[in-house]
């Protein structure tokens, strides 16, 4: 595997993304030293490489990519692997607010807890997080899923009109048009999937609670 | 979009903190280009009844004599210094002593009615320090990174619903309690809700910007005995609109971040130290940041040694 390694901590956002777009073509694995928590790495990258953190990145982490498998050795800010369209953004640690905000396909995976808004207009992909998730997870769904391993605040999948939110921990509350479902057979065996894939320990799948659209035409009607 | 931050050191020695919020400013910087500043808690080394005025003074023949005069009228000037800035004024610092801290204010409001004076900041616990430009020219322009405390606030402007100038740079304070201190980023939409009844108890207003109101707000809870984190509880229900704001007191530091979320907080604590900041690239100044909570919509956080 060819590897390249870029050391971030005299460069700008747009340097480091420059050199990551360049190295994308050539090298198997892009590992990227001292990202220091900046904003808009690694954005908008479409080759199929493995890109590294080692390190916090800030706003935007990831986002509008098709194609690489990023992993983030730390925490994330706001919006990260915002608009993916496909690859894999992993966030070892925690994230901000709208973790995979709009995503379109692709997965976005944070290990601990997220802030607020996760999954936030999501057209369709796989969002997975470890923790807790906060207020209004699943806002305006589009598509797609979210699992959530522990608890998730208010109003969660508020406005939903497709898509499926899985919830192991407790729901603080269901925000308009949101309403649970019982899991089928079928449904675990994706959960469990998903999860496994991504080395989550889960012993009992049936502890995970289903939130789904109660209509797909909330606002105008059937 | 503004940038704030906060840290506390948990052992109430001294440390350098002047340097610790500088640094974690310059990280803000790109969310406000327009002004900075600081409140720096714990290390003025005052006496019970002294008070340090920083007085904002145009460039003008004799302004600062009738500036003194003033001062001296009510009070003895005990120690005084000039501080060169940026434009065409300069800032006045002086300590002075008061039998009350109650007549602290009409001394101020004295000495604003002189024409092209403005006073900044009067306080006893606490440093202010704020100014236009960016945080490195600020710091390096008043020596704020030799400036040692316990616990501190700080801020980066950007500014949108009023002007870019001293006056209107973060940190606002009030004179109704004691030290009490205010950074903030985002929005109060219904301010004159919350100011009329404030106005109405006699609180003066200096200014129409919102963050004034909301340490108006805090100092009035505290005055009635609330605790600190008993009032950011109760201005999250009270305010509307976008915010993240940290109070500063001689006692500590809180945050209050709006029921939306729509502005962000994060923070991370260690045995020695609690920071909050708007961006975790501004904690990693002071802080291991291998574990960074994300402050939820609505919720409030203290830190007080």
């Amino acid at each position: 595997m060819e590897v390249f390694e870029i050391d971030a901590e005299k460069l700008t956002p747009r340097e480091v993304n420059s050199q990551i777009k360049s190295a994308a073509d050539e090298y198997d694995k892009i590992i990227i030293r001292n990202p220091n928590a900046n904003h808009y790495l690694a954005a908008g990258v479409t080759e199929d490489v493995e890109i590294e953190f080692d390190g916090s990145v800030g706003y935007f982490g990831g986002c509008m990519c098709d194609g690489p498998k990023i992993t983030i050795n730390g925490n994330a800010g706001w919006f990260v692997g915002d608009n993916l369209t496909g690859g894999e953004v992993i966030v070892e640690g925690t994230a901000g607010d709208g973790a995979g905000q709009g995503i379109y396909d692709g997965t976005v995976v944070v290990k601990e807890s997220v802030g607020s808004r996760t999954g936030e207009i999501m057209k369709n992909g796989t969002i997975i997080i470890g923790g807790n998730s906060g207020f209004m997870t699943g806002i305006f769904m589009m598509g797609g899923r979210i699992i959530i391993l522990g608890d998730v605040g208010d109003d969660v999948a508020e406005s939903i009109i497709r898509g499926v939110v899985y919830v192991r921990g407790k729901i603080k509350s269901l925000g308009n048009n949101a309403k649970i479902e019982e899991m089928t057979f079928e449904d675990s065996l994706e959960v469990e999937e998903i999860l496994s894939k991504y080395e989550f320990e889960v012993d009992d799948i049936s502890q995970f609670k289903k939130i789904v659209p109660e209509s797909t035409r909330p606002f105008y009607g059937h | 979009m503004c940038g704030i931050a906060g840290i506390v050191y948990k052992d109430k020695e001294l440390h350098n903190i002047g340097n610790d919020m500088t640094n974690m400013l310059h990280q803000l910087q790109h969310r406000g280009p327009d002004s900075a500043g600081y409140s720096i808690y714990g290390g003025t080394g005052l006496e019970e009844n002294e008070y340090i005025l920083k007085i904002q003074v145009k460039e003008s023949e004799k302004l600062l004599d009738k500036v003194k005069h003033a001062i001296n009228f009510i009070t003895p000037i005990k120690q005084d210094a000039i501080l060169p800035s940026v434009g065409d004024s300069f800032i006045y610092k002086c300590k002075i002593s008061l039998d009350e801290f109650s007549q602290l204010k009409p001394l101020i409001t004295k000495v604003d009615t002189i024409d092209d004076v403005i006073v900044i900041n009067g306080s006893h616990d606490f440093e202010m320090i704020k100014d236009v430009g960016s945080v490195l020219d600020i710091a390096d322009r008043y020596d704020v990174r030799d400036v040692k405390g316990t616990h501190a606030i700080g801020h980066t402007r950007f500014s949108t619903e009023s002007g870019v100038d001293r006056y209107h740079a973060h940190p606002f304070q009030t004179y109704i309690v004691r030290d009490i201190s205010v950074v903030h980023n985002g929005q109060i939409t219904n301010y004159w809700k919350i100011r009329d009844p404030l106005e109405r108890k006699g609180h003066v207003f200096e200014t129409f910007n919102d963050t004034e109101c909301l340490v108006h707000y805090i100092a009035d809870k505290l005055a009635t005995g609330y605790s600190l984190e008993e009032a950011l509880e109760q201005s999250v229900e009270d305010m509307d609109g976008p915010f993240s704001y940290i109070i500063g007191t001689p006692q500590g530091i809180g945050i209050a971040k709006d029921k939306l979320g729509l502005r962000p907080g994060v923070m991370a604590e260690t045995d020695d130290v609690f920071a909050i900041a708007s961006e975790e690239v501004s904690l990693r100044e002071v802080v291991d940041t291998r574990h960074v909570e994300q402050i939820s919509p609505g919720e409030v956080m203290v830190y007080e040694i």
